[in-house]
């Protein structure tokens, strides 16, 4: 019972290791050959373009949608399934979840057969540098380019937040949509900083000294996710943006010579061996994956962890009731900062992509617009605790206590809000050599001037590896 | 070297009758009568003991405690029998589901395997034609070759022979994988079987294909056994292959235990049921543990005959 | 019967070799095939870049620290886990008392073989998540223990330190198979004529003289087996590893077979990961051929 058509295109017969073994005679049909490709002779399903069908859907063809299983779970997309089948009542739909999009995708996409829609996250994502230089990804422009389904006189690029769409674009095409709008920052208490009669501090003088306060009443100041320590990377880098300005991170973000060694990064990531030397990390951390760490933090254990929006939802499990998880920008590390305290990074994050070579392109297309109405959004929201996107798609829903938080983040940092995404560009460079950096860093193994120097080794490596394809900012 | 015998177990022979005794030198008592060096070795064993059962008991203790249990006291013993994990385990993540496919797929390539195994082996073993060492080599040499170099390749073959997510398409796979170290095995164990008994039965009249079933086989039991149950285990156990192969529509319907169990201690980084996650792990556990349990004579004895050459 | 046998001859080989041949052979061809491609794997495109995968990989440091590591587990992997088997098995077939009437097992030598073989009996995926569970900081059972019995001080964030997850996943791969070389071992002394131990009980042989003049040489050919499957174990780990440390922190317990498949599916790149898997096929011939010649002696009749 085979979900793939037969390929139209007969191949390349490759079988010489059985033809060495005298048995080709008994393999006639199998002309298989992983290197032949094929299955791209057929042209992408398409309807009539019309007022009711901008993208030309065609309205008998099924669609496929691959969901990531994680922390967001797949019930979600379940209801965008049926939103879809509404307005395409003939089109089948066939959906699955998996938390191993690459290993499940991946010849798939080499076959010439891949889903027409894929929610690619995760720590198995497929590489995102290897979709783009691999040509695998359709142009998501006709998308942004069609009226909104909410309101036909609106684009749909132009009901997104600032920022959604570049978080997709690569070399200049939108190649992929950012469907969770994400805020990234330093997480706390509400009712254990309120019980203590803690403020959560504003520079980086005022941490260090709470940290003290937070030490003697027993708690660790910090918990950190030992086993993916690029988490504290992300308020280092964040503390530099905000001292000397976003330009530090496209520096980084475009691999240029010196980009780590720059002496905001330097600074931001000396601020923070303070929490090393002076032992403000939870003992055991380094040996905790995310969720340990994060459930050490919930459990009270220690006052601060960093993290991005969807801690909530991953921690939903083992949150006490009344914890009231908040979200706050990283301390400003001097007076002089060039942004205000409030700049917080923020970035739509959780990938959703259309193969290029997709059977019905058209339908993954709309699948994305269903995706992207207020119904779409706020449902997504709703069971999920995180925002989207879609500009007010939170409207209507009511807010968690981190959710509601982080709606406030994002609004008081307004036009300030920043992004790296040399992650994103790079996956092996933050995912693999920053991460050991940091590992080595917060373990006090490395000083400030070697993490820096570290960082900026792996930078350079991959800037000369020309089997990685290259961005700017 | 001969082999153990199965139904000979060592215990039962009696102790050789005793021969006239030299008189051990009086200068060197035997030191290893010792009660101390015994106790040593009773401690050393329960150790190992312990070392081995500790875990799993944790894992078993764990399956019934609750989140909050798990997460701040490791040693504590559950509050409470919480069955539910386990339904949890069972129908929520489909554990249950996941078992009988293993079943199924592992029945069927299990068979396969012997099959077609001991065929190749035997003519291996006993025949001399062209092409022979080549042919062996070939069944030997798959023994080390990394199996992930094969997946996308392999991918396209299943997909071709449009068996892709079948559960006959990952028989088929599990025994062609198995094949290598079936083939290597049962050859050296054909290998060593009397000759004069397959004389006699061909004069006898007995053709090639009876002398095979009905003497040979039958002759070769012990190694059977033993390579059954190592491809079992590895089947069993098998991780990768299932992954690549059952995937699509419905696919996940058809998948296997390690599978499900991978995708649920995954999840479980995502969404943190860690209770959950241990009750799977038992549900995986237990009934290959029992079943060894029941087997433990025929599995050890079957296992190890076949390397004792 | 020459034309008898020529047809059983076919009719037993061919559909195991058919079998064989579509599902494991062809494809192993094709990937040696496109270990001289720099084919991605998320498009049919590709181009031959001939030995180009090789050079790369003779000059990658994360791969040469990868194949360190193997070879630490090649070295060490072994000789442990044979050692433990043959202690073990020794106490338990002739560690009993000994009395006039001989040479005894100990009380409960089936027990514990039973219990000895359980890891042997469990899938490497529950072994890998138990044992990640059992190394947690604060939640695991190992630091739980330490902390228990007063010896805080040994307690460690296992998987995090760099110098210590090595030695982590080397413990689990050995906890996980001495039950089995236990049991061979075992099976293997019992086929050694008892008198033989008497023998050396009447002449005063300890029990560590015993297993080292007597037992070790008597099994010398199992021990060659075990040797031989414990090496290619040693080459390949990917599964443990990649469960219980994915190869960190830092690379510090990273595995050949890991970068192989993290290059495959981590980072699209199978041309390259195909040229790593059949520098892994060599490697593995090397070392299974080097292993039987190392351990290669007299064999002892009895």
């Amino acid at each position: 019972m085979s979900t793939n058509p037969e390929p139209a295109v007969p191949r390349r017969a490759l079988l010489r290791g059985a033809a060495a073994a005298g048995v080709l005679a008994a393999t006639g049909p199998l002309t298989g050959c992983a290197l032949g490709g094929g299955g791209g002779g057929r042209d992408s399903a398409h309807g009539e373009k019309s007022a009711a069908n901008p993208l030309g859907v065609d309205p008998a063809a099924p669609l496929e949608v691959v969901i990531f299983n994680g922390g967001l779970g797949e019930e979600y997309a379940r209801n965008h399934e049926v939103m879809f089948q509404q307005r395409h009542p003939r089109a089948h739909i066939r959906h699955s979840a998996t938390q191993e999009i690459a290993k499940t995708l991946q010849p798939r996409f080499v076959g010439g057969d891949p889903p027409d829609v894929v929610n690619n996250a995760g720590a198995n994502q497929i590489d995102f540098n290897s979709l783009v230089a691999q040509g695998a990804l359709a142009d998501l422009g006709p998308l942004l380019d069609a009226p909104s389904l909410d309101d036909p006189a609106a684009r749909v690029r132009d009901t997104l937040l600032p920022g959604a769409v570049e978080s997709g674009t690569f070399d200049g095409r939108v190649l992929a949509l950012n469907y969770a709008y994400t805020a990234y920052g330093v997480w706390y208490s509400g009712r254990l900083f309120a019980d203590r009669g803690w403020a959560y501090p504003r520079t980086w003088d005022d941490m260090i000294a709470l940290c003290r306060r937070i030490k003697a009443a027993g708690i660790a100041p910090w918990a950190y996710q030992g086993k993916h320590p690029r988490y504290l990377s992300w308020p280092i880098l964040a503390s530099a943006a905000k001292l000397a300005g976003p330009e530090v991170l496209v520096a980084i973000d475009n691999l240029e010579p010196n980009a780590w060694k720059h002496e905001a990064v330097t600074a931001a990531a000396e601020a923070y061996r303070q929490l090393v030397v002076d032992r403000y990390l939870l003992p055991g951390s380094e040996g905790m994956d995310h969720v340990q760490a994060q459930t050490e933090w919930c459990r009270g254990r220690a006052a601060f962890v960093s993290c991005g929006s969807w801690l909530e939802n991953e921690q939903r499990a083992v949150t006490p009731a009344d914890f009231r998880m908040t979200l706050a920008p990283t301390p400003s590390l001097t007076t002089g900062d060039r942004l205000p305290f409030q700049a917080v990074r923020g970035t739509a994050a959780e990938s959703f992509i259309v193969p290029a070579k997709a059977h019905n392109v058209a339908g993954g297309l709309e699948y994305l617009r269903v995706m992207l109405s207020k119904a779409g959004a706020a449902d997504f929201t709703r069971r999920t605790s995180s925002l989207t996107c879609v500009r007010d798609g939170a409207a209507g829903v009511p807010l968690t206590p981190g959710l509601a938080s982080v709606t406030r983040v994002l609004a008081a940092s307004g036009a300030h809000t920043f992004n790296f995404r040399y992650g994103q560009f790079y996956r092996r460079l933050e995912r693999d050599l920053i991460d050991a950096a940091c590992g080595e860093f917060f373990a006090g193994r490395l000083d400030t001037a070697g993490f820096t120097s570290r960082c900026q080794r792996a930078a350079d490596e991959i800037a000369r590896d020309d089997s990685v394809k290259k961005y700017r900012r | 070297m001969t082999r153990t015998d199965l139904d000979h177990s060592p215990a039962a022979t009696a102790p050789a009758s005793e021969p006239a005794r030299r008189p051990a030198d009086p200068d060197r008592p035997p030191r290893g009568d010792s009660r101390a060096a015994t106790a040593f070795s009773h401690l050393f064993l329960l150790g190992w003991a312990v070392l081995t059962t500790f875990p799993l008991l944790w894992a078993l203790g764990s399956s019934f405690k609750n989140d909050e249990e798990i997460l701040t006291d490791p040693w504590g013993l559950p509050g409470a029998l919480r069955w539910e994990n386990w339904a949890r385990a069972w129908s929520h993540a489909r554990i249950g589901r996941y078992f009988l496919n293993s079943v199924i797929v592992v029945a069927g390539s299990l068979t396969l395997t012997m099959l077609l195994g001991s065929m190749a082996a035997y003519v291996l073993a006993r025949y001399t034609f062209r092409g022979h060492r080549l042919v062996y080599l070939l069944f030997a040499g798959g023994m080390m070759f990394p199996v992930f170099l094969a997946l996308v390749p392999l991918f396209f073959v299943v997909r071709d022979l449009g068996l892709l997510g079948t559960l006959p398409g990952l028989m088929l796979v599990y025994t062609a994988y198995s094949l290598p170290f079936t083939v290597f095995f049962l050859t050296a164990f054909f290998r060593t079987l009397p000759t004069s008994v397959s004389e006699a039965a061909l004069v006898d009249g007995c053709g090639h294909f009876g002398l095979f079933f009905r003497v040979m086989l039958p002759m070769a039991r012990t190694g059977l056994i033993s390579v059954a149950i190592f491809n079992f285990l590895g089947q069993w156990n098998q991780y990768v292959l299932p992954i690549v192969l059952m995937q699509g529509e419905g696919a996940q319907d058809r998948w296997v235990l390690a599978q499900g169990l991978t995708a649920l201690a995954v999840s479980e980084g995502y969404a943190g049921d860690y209770s959950g996650l241990f009750a799977g792990m038992a549900i995986a556990m237990l009934p290959v543990l029992l079943a060894y349990a029941v087997f433990q004579r025929q599995v050890q004895s079957g296992l190890t005959a076949g390397h004792l050459k | 019967m020459r034309h008898g046998k020529r047809l059983f001859v076919a009719t037993f080989l061919l559909p195991p070799l058919a079998v064989y041949g579509v599902f494991v052979l062809s494809p192993y061809a094709q990937a040696v095939q496109i270990s001289t491609t720099d084919w991605g794997g998320l498009s049919p495109d590709y181009s031959y870049v001939g030995l180009d995968n090789f050079l790369r990989l003779a000059r990658d440091p994360y791969l040469w620290n990868a194949l360190g590591h193997n070879a630490v587990l090649l070295l060490v992997l072994p000789v442990v886990t044979i050692a433990l088997g043959l202690l073990f098995a020794s106490m338990l077939t002739v560690g009993g008392r000994r009395r006039a009437a001989g040479v005894q097992p100990v009380r409960g030598a089936a027990a514990y073989r039973l219990v000895y073989f359980f890891p042997q009996v469990l899938s490497v995926a529950v072994i890998g998540v138990l044992w990640k569970e059992m190394y947690a900081p604060n939640t695991g059972l190992i630091n739980g223990a330490l902390r228990a019995v007063g010896l805080d001080a040994l307690t460690r964030p296992w998987l995090g330190d760099p110098d210590v997850a090595f030695w982590c996943v080397l413990a689990v791969l050995v906890w996980s198979n001495v039950g089995f070389y236990v049991v061979l071992f075992s099976a293997a002394m019992h086929a050694i004529p008892r008198d033989i131990y008497e023998a050396a009980l009447l002449d005063g042989a300890g029990r560590a003289s015993t297993l080292r003049r007597i037992t070790v040489p008597l099994l010398w050919d199992t021990v060659q087996v075990a040797w031989v499957y414990l090496a290619i174990l040693a080459l390949d780990g990917f599964a443990v590893v990649q469960i219980v440390t994915g190869g960190g922190p830092g690379f510090s317990s990273d595995v050949i077979g890991l970068r192989l498949y993290s290059t495959a599916f981590g980072e699209a790149r199978f041309g390259y990961a195909s040229a790593i898997g059949v520098a892994m096929l060599f490697l593995t011939l090397s070392v299974a051929v080097l292993a039987l010649r190392l351990t290669r002696r007299e064999r002892v009749e009895f």
